[in-house]
C-alpha cells in the first residue's frame, strides 16, 4: 500500500550528535551533547529520544546554563526499555532533544539571595549540579541519598562542606541510612528554600518531615523522577 | 466527492475536526455521515485511552477491506503516539499532524508521489508545533450554530505520568491572542451562546511566549471587555486549567465579567498527596484548596467540576479515602471519574498496574455515590429559582427539550419545543436531583 507521511520537521535544531560519554559508575553515565540551542534555566528538564526510535524520556539537564556542552545524567535501569538503548550508544550517534520544560528552574534573583537545601536521591542530583554550575556563589547544602558511595556522582565538583552523602547500603558516607533519616536530624534556618528531586516516595517522605519541622509548602519545590 | 470524518476523544479533537471539515469542503468535498457513501475517509484519533486507538485499528482494517471493491483514500490525524504512527503509516494512505492541516489539499492531490521510506527517518518523536498557527488560521466549519470551541493553545509541557499528550501533541504553543479575540467576536456576532476556550493547560496560556503574549487572566479580561460592549448574550468557558498555573487573578477576572461563565472545571485527579506526587501533578492539596477557597470567596455562585482517576498505581484504600474526603470538602457539582488504565507512551505504563479491576470498579462506584450526594445537595439550592438555560438537546426517554445552566447543570424541560433549540431562555426549576434538574420555561 502506498502511504504518504507528511513530515512536520526537517533535520534541524532538535538533533544533537553525542560528543562524549562519561562513565561514572558501573551503570551510570553522562552524555555530552553540543551546547544547547535553546535558552534554559538551570533545574529544567528536556525530552530525549534516539533518532530512529519512537520513544523519548525526560531528563534533567546536568550541565550549567553557560557550559560548553548540554549534558544529561543517566542510570541504566536493569531490564528497562530505554536506558539500555542509551547505554549502547556511541559517540557520534544522534539524539532528538526537545525542551526545555518545567518550572524547577532557578531564578537568578533568588539564587543570588536565597538560602537553599537541595535534597536529591540518586540521579536526582542532576538539576542541582546544573544550578550550582550556573550560580557558583549560591548558598546551598546538598543532601544526597544513594545506596552506595560510588553513586555520589561528580562529588568532587561540590564544596565538601556543603555536600552531605547519605548511603543506605554501606557505611561510607556522611550518614549511614536513608536521607530522610538524616533530614529528621537536621535543623534549618526558617527562611530556607528546599528543592527536592528524586523518586516520588522520597519526595513525599521528605515533604512530610519538612512540614513537621514547620516549613511552609511554598518554601518547598519538588521535581519527581519517574 | 464525499468525505466521512470520525472524531474521537476530547473537545480539542472536535475543534480540530471543524477545521478539517473546513479544508475538505473548501476542496469541494461534501460531508456524509454514512461512511459507505464516502470516497475520503478520515479519523481524528485520541491516544488518551486505549479504547479509541483500538477503534482506529478496527476501522482502518474495515476500510482497507472496502478498497478491494472501490477507490478510497484514508487519512488519520489527531493525537497519535509515535508507536501508533509507525503502524498507521502502513495502513492509512495519509497521516499528518494537525499543524500541517493547511497542506492537506496538496497531500491529497499529490497522493502517491512520496514514499514512506523517504520520509520515515524524518518522523519526529515529539511533534513540533511551530506551524500550528497555520492550522489555527483555517476558519472552522462549526457543527453547531450555538456552541463552539476555540483552541487557544496546543500541546502540553506538564508530563503527568498517566498521560501521553506531551508525546502526541508536542510542546505547549499559544495561539495569538488577537486571533482568539477575533474568533470570539465573530462567534458572538453570529449568535453563538456557548464558547469554550480549549487547550491542554489553558491557564498556562502565553507562558511559552516569554512575555511576548498576554497572560491567561489578561486574555479573559479582554474577552470580558468585549462581552461588556457586545449586544449579544453569550457564555465563555475554558477547559482544562491546571491547578499549578491557576491563580487568584484569573478568578477575580471571571468574577468581574458577566460573559465569563461561572463554571470552573479544575482537574484534581486525586485527593491524596502521595498519589499526586506519583502522578507528577505538580500541585499539592494545599494549593488546590487555596484555589477552591478563592473561587468560593470571589464567585460563590460558581459551579465546580473536576476530573478524577481512581485506582492509579500506588493508590491503596487509605489514599482513596483522601479523595473521598476531598469530595466531601469541595462538594463538587460534577466530576468525571475514570478508572485508571495504563496508556502506552505514558510514564506510568512502565509501572505495574497494581490495583485490581474489581477495586477500581468499587472505588468508582463509591466515589460516584459521594458525588451524587453533593450534586443533589447543590442542586436543591436552585429549587424554585429562575435560571438562564441554553437549550441544546432532547431527552432520549421523554423527547422533551434539555439544556444547561451557565454552571453547566443539566436541566430537563417539561415539553419539547424545537424553536427553543440554541436559545437562552429563563427556566424555573421545579425539581432537582443529583446531576440534573427539571423546570419550565417562564
Amino acid at each position: 500500500m502506498m502511504s504518504l507521511m507528511k513530515p512536520d520537521m526537517q533535520m534541524d535544531e532538535s538533533f544533537y550528535k553525542i560528543e562524549d560519554i562519561r562513565q561514572l559508575t558501573g551503570n551510570a553515565f553522562s552524555i555530552k551533547l553540543p551546547k544547547a540551542r535553546f535558552a534554559f534555566k538551570a533545574g529544567q528538564h528536556i525530552s530525549l529520544g534516539i533518532v530512529g526510535g519512537n520513544q523519548s524520556r525526560e531528563y534533567s539537564i546536568y550541565s550549567g546554563e553557560n557550559d560548553p556542552n548540554l549534558e544529561v545524567l543517566i542510570k541504566e535501569v536493569q531490564n528497562g526499555y530505554f536506558t539500555p538503548q542509551l547505554r549502547r550508544l556511541k559517540v557520534g550517534r544522534v539524539l532528538e532533544i526537545h525542551g526545555p520544560f518545567g518550572k524547577f528552574g532557578m531564578e537568578p534573583e533568588l539564587a543570588a539571595h536565597g538560602k537553599f537545601v537541595f535534597i536529591a536521591s540518586g540521579t536526582g542530583i542532576a538539576p542541582f549540579r546544573s544550578i550550582i554550575r550556573t550560580y557558583p556563589t549560591i548558598d546551598y547544602t546538598i543532601i544526597h541519598g544513594v545506596r552506595y558511595s560510588e553513586e555520589a556522582y561528580d562529588r568532587d565538583q561540590y564544596d565538601s562542606k556543603r555536600y552531605k552523602l547519605c548511603t543506605s547500603r554501606e557505611n561510607k558516607g556522611d550518614y549511614y541510612g536513608r536521607l530522610t533519616g538524616y533530614l529528621k536530624s537536621c535543623t534549618f534556618a526558617p527562611e530556607t528554600h528546599f528543592d527536592l528531586c528524586g523518586n516520588s516516595d522520597m519526595i513525599f517522605d521528605a515533604l512530610e518531615i519538612l512540614k513537621d519541622k514547620g516549613f511552609d509548602r511554598d518554601q518547598i519545590h519538588c521535581e519527581v523522577y519517574f | 466527492m464525499k468525505y466521512h470524518l470520525i472524531t474521537l476523544g476530547c473537545q480539542m479533537n472536535i475543534a480540530d475536526s471543524e477545521r478539517v471539515s473546513s479544508v475538505l469542503e473548501g476542496m469541494g468535498y461534501t460531508r456524509t455521515e454514512n461512511e459507505e457513501d464516502a470516497s475520503l475517509l478520515g479519523i481524528l484519533a485520541c491516544s488518551v485511552r486505549q479504547k479509541p486507538i483500538d477503534k482506529v485499528y478496527n476501522k482502518i482494517a474495515q476500510w482497507n477491506r472496502w478498497k478491494n471493491k472501490r477507490n478510497l483514500l484514508t487519512f488519520v490525524s489527531g493525537c497519535l503516539l509515535p508507536a501508533d504512527k509507525d503502524k498507521f503509516l502502513k495502513t492509512f494512505d495519509l497521516i499528518f499532524p494537525m499543524s500541517e492541516l493547511g497542506q492537506l489539499p496538496d497531500m491529497i492531490r499529490e497522493y502517491g508521489v512520496v514514499t514512506p521510506a523517504a520520509l520515515k527517518s524524518r518522523q519526529p518523536i515529539m511533534p513540533k508545533n511551530e506551524h500550528i498557527a497555520g492550522m489555527w488560521s483555517i476558519a472552522p466549519k462549526h457543527q453547531s450554530t450555538y456552541e463552539a470551541y476555540v483552541p487557544i493553545q496546543n500541546g502540553c509541557d506538564k508530563f503527568c505520568t498517566f498521560c501521553a499528550v506531551p508525546y502526541t501533541r508536542g510542546r505547549e504553543v499559544s495561539r495569538p491572542s488577537s486571533d482568539i479575540i477575533d474568533e470570539i467576536r465573530h462567534l458572538a456576532n453570529q449568535g453563538y451562546k456557548s464558547i469554550t476556550l480549549l487547550g491542554q493547560n489553558v491557564n498556562s496560556y502565553g507562558l511559552d511566549k516569554n512575555g511576548e503574549e498576554i497572560s491567561f487572566a489578561e486574555l479573559l479580561r479582554q474577552i470580558g471587555e468585549f462581552g461588556k460592549i457586545s449586544e449579544h448574550e453569550f457564555w465563555v468557558y475554558f477547559t482544562s486549567p491546571h491547578p499549578e498555573d491557576m491563580n487568584r487573578e484569573v478568578i477575580e477576572v471571571i468574577a468581574s465579567y458577566d460573559c465569563l461563565a461561572k463554571q470552573i472545571h479544575l482537574p484534581m485527579q486525586s485527593g491524596d498527596e502521595r498519589v499526586l506526587i506519583k502522578m507528577n501533578r505538580r500541585h499539592s492539596m494545599d494549593k488546590y484548596r487555596r484555589i477552591v477557597e478563592d473561587i468560593r470567596e470571589l464567585i460563590p455562585q460558581a459551579t465546580l467540576f473536576t476530573d478524577i482517576i481512581v485506582g492509579f498505581t500506588g493508590e491503596g484504600e487509605a489514599e482513596f479515602q483522601n479523595t473521598v474526603a476531598a469530595f466531601e470538602e469541595f462538594k463538587f457539582n460534577m466530576a468525571y471519574i475514570a478508572m485508571y488504565s495504563p496508556r502506552p507512551g505514558a510514564a506510568s505504563f512502565r509501572w505495574e498496574d497494581e490495583v485490581s479491576s474489581e477495586d477500581k470498579k468499587d472505588r468508582l462506584f463509591r466515589l460516584s455515590q459521594v458525588l451524587k450526594f453533593y450534586s443533589n445537595e447543590n442542586n436543591q439550592f436552585y429549587l424554585e429559582k429562575t435560571m438562564r438555560v441554553l437549550i441544546n438537546g432532547t431527552d432520549r426517554k421523554t423527547g422533551f427539550s434539555t439544556g444547561v445552566t451557565e454552571g453547566k447543570i443539566i436541566v430537563r424541560l417539561d415539553k419539547h419545543d424545537h424553536s427553543l433549540m440554541g436559545q437562552l431562555v429563563n427556566v424555573k426549576i421545579t425539581s432537582a436531583t443529583f446531576l440534573s434538574m427539571s423546570g419550565e420555561v417562564v
